[in-house]
């Protein structure tokens, strides 16, 4: 069963072949069997799962109307809210916080009747591509346990890939959703600015930062954003339009559609990940869509941009973290002003130290212009050139990312891991929604993923073309040793 | 274009309060420096007569609501998450001196 997608388990459910105990111990069992290798999850809800199941089991029985996510387990990221529980952020400065309130995206999972079956690890409050910055644990690629499994969301892609939950949500401001899905054969999506309720995410790069979710097809990813992608009064910057219907576009029909790739752009890109990255463009060509290539010479620059620009916005959001209200506060601080310094340098790892007094440079006096107001200027431009892009083009493709998963420990230079997110990090800073599809494999028998980015508030054709691509392919119906 | 130093980067702990080792004041220096010049390739960048973003979403503007009080957080929930409290209130080191 825990090979299924989240579709073919709520129909069982709903059929009546199995009950949601069950569903809900099958997993926790296979949680509880391989976690300790894995290290997906920072906190498991036996109890309230089983708990919530039961009651589901009762509303069947009583024949009382389901949701669209009846019965489905499912991972939230350690930075989102779920109430009552625990949200560390993986950061030691928020090791007891216990969130107050849930998340939009928490409430409307529920509603549908979705199992929250744990919390999952990530790279110390989102800040990273390795999960490597967890302060908390280390998580491992269930493909090879030697490897990260990406990151910032790596703990929720290795639970959906470790098949501990079919589905799972993470943030992605730089391609954390989208990296880690890749580094771990799912599918990772991340949907257009705005699309998504954040009330309740913990804030990182807030021009940036987007929930978005994992699952093992994209039928599943939309079904996921049928439930969540709703205009929410609690967060200023959610996109006031009406639902998409996701699932009804999936006819496989790409005939015609035109997608753009930035073959100069790729020209650093390695023998085996282009090719595997061709033969997926072909796997579309031959559904019929046109492969065009595109200028998007400005990308080469998105790192640049989007290290001045997060750092900036994180500096800004995490000044919050003062010891006083919430978190750890320094047991030697005897002043106020102890209490700040002592809190925050006993609270933050390496990472986020690094990234706030970045973010504090580029904002500072005689500096900003020639860094933050310059990003901005580039930032511009992305926009522009994207926008260009998508007159004469449906869709742009790109690798998710130039590797497959690395070794834990392999890069230890922050600008290095950095570089990861090159091929991620536009969608980010224009905004546009993207997903990651598994593409292939390495020689060595690692996942790689395709990116497929559509223009803003296009999601629906994002996803239908992934689908389309999905249908011809089985890369997504592979599995990692510990799952079969 | 950047000139960071010791002094710089012992200006930036202040800025962002963070207390920091020497140790780690000079890691950070060197992190920081070669980070600093990765960015620096933005200068290539012609950006005369681009104007900044300011609006990912293209149509986007800002947002306004009643200034009323609403969704209220229970004092005891609130609370539940300070490190320190005492009669209903958050405690802090004193910050009036007393003579």
């Amino acid at each position: 069963m825990h090979s299924l997608s989240a579709i073919e388990i709520r129909d069982k459910f709903l059929r009546g072949e199995i009950s949601a105990v069950t569903i809900v111990e099958t997993f926790l069992k296979r949680i509880e069997k391989y976690d300790h290798e894995v290290g997906a999850f920072l906190a498991v809800f036996n109890e309230r799962a089983i708990q919530q199941a039961k009651k589901l089991d009762e509303k069947r029985k009583a024949g009382h109307k389901l949701g669209k996510l009846a019965g489905v387990p499912i991972a939230i990221k350690d930075n989102i809210h779920v109430k009552g529980e625990l949200s560390t952020c993986a950061s030691k400065f928020l090791t007891n916080y216990r969130a107050p309130f849930d998340a939009t995206v928490t409430r409307l999972l529920e509603a549908e009747d979705a199992i929250i079956i744990g919390k999952t690890n990530l790279d110390e409050f989102a800040m990273g591509s390795s999960t490597e910055n967890s302060a908390l644990q280390k998580t491992r690629n269930p493909w090879n346990l030697k490897c990260t499994p990406g990151g910032s969301s790596g703990g929720s892609a290795a639970a959906v890939a470790a098949r501990f939950c079919p589905l799972a949500f993470g943030s992605d401001t730089g391609g954390s959703v989208r990296l880690p899905a890749s580094f771990c054969g799912i599918v990772g999506y991340k949907p257009t600015y705005g699309r998504v309720s954040r009330y309740g995410l913990v804030a990182f790069g807030s021009s940036l930062d987007q929930i978005g979710p994992f699952a093992t097809t994209t039928a599943d990813a939309a079904l996921l954003m049928e439930v969540v992608g709703r205009h929410c009064e609690h967060d200023s910057t959610s996109l006031d339009a009406p639902q998409e219907d996701y699932l009804s576009s999936f006819n496989g029909d790409i005939k015609g559609m035109r997608i753009g790739v930035p073959w100069q752009f790729l020209e650093q890109l390695a023998e085996e990940p282009k090719q595997v990255f061709s033969a997926a463009l072909e796997k579309l060509k031959s559904l019929g869509a046109e492969i065009v290539d595109v200028d998007l010479s400005i990308l080469k620059y998105s790192i640049a941009v989007y290290y001045i620009l997060a750092t900036a916005e994180a500096s800004t959001n995490l000044a919050r973290f003062d010891g006083i209200r919430y978190g750890q506060r320094s047991a030697r601080a005897k002043t106020l002003d102890e209490v700040y310094d002592f809190s925050k340098e006993e609270g933050y790892g390496p990472e986020v130290k690094r990234r706030i007094l970045l973010g504090t440079y580029v904002l500072s006096a005689g500096y900003k212009d020639s860094y933050y107001k310059k990003a901005q200027q580039v930032r511009t431009l992305t926009i522009q050139q994207f926008k260009g892009i998508f007159q004469k083009c449906d869709l742009v493709a790109l690798p998710t990312s130039p590797f497959t998963a690395f070794e834990i420990g392999a890069i230890k230079d922050p600008l290095q891991l950095y570089l990861e997110d090159i091929y991620t990090i536009a969608a980010n800073l224009a905004g546009l929604p993207a997903v990651s599809i598994p593409e292939g494999f390495s020689r060595d028998g690692k996942p790689l993923g395709m990116q497929l980015i559509g223009p803003q508030k296009q999601d629906v054709r994002v996803l239908k073309a992934a689908n389309a691509f999905e249908k011809v392919t089985d890369y997504h119906k592979a599995l990692p040793e510990l799952a079969k | 274009m950047s000139n960071l130093d010791k002094e710089a980067i012992h200006n930036l702990i202040k800025l962002s309060r963070i207390e920091c080792s020497e140790e780690e004041q000079a890691r950070l220096l060197k992190d920081l420096e070669k980070i600093l010049v990765y960015i620096e390739q933005l200068q290539e960048v012609d950006t005369a007569n681009v104007s900044p973003c300011n609006q990912v979403l293209e149509g986007a503007c800002n947002v306004m609501r009643e200034d009323e009080v609403r969704d209220i957080m229970p004092r005891e929930l609130f609370l539940s998450n300070a490190p320190s409290q005492v009669g209903g209130m958050i405690r802090v080191p004193p910050v009036i001196k007393s003579n």
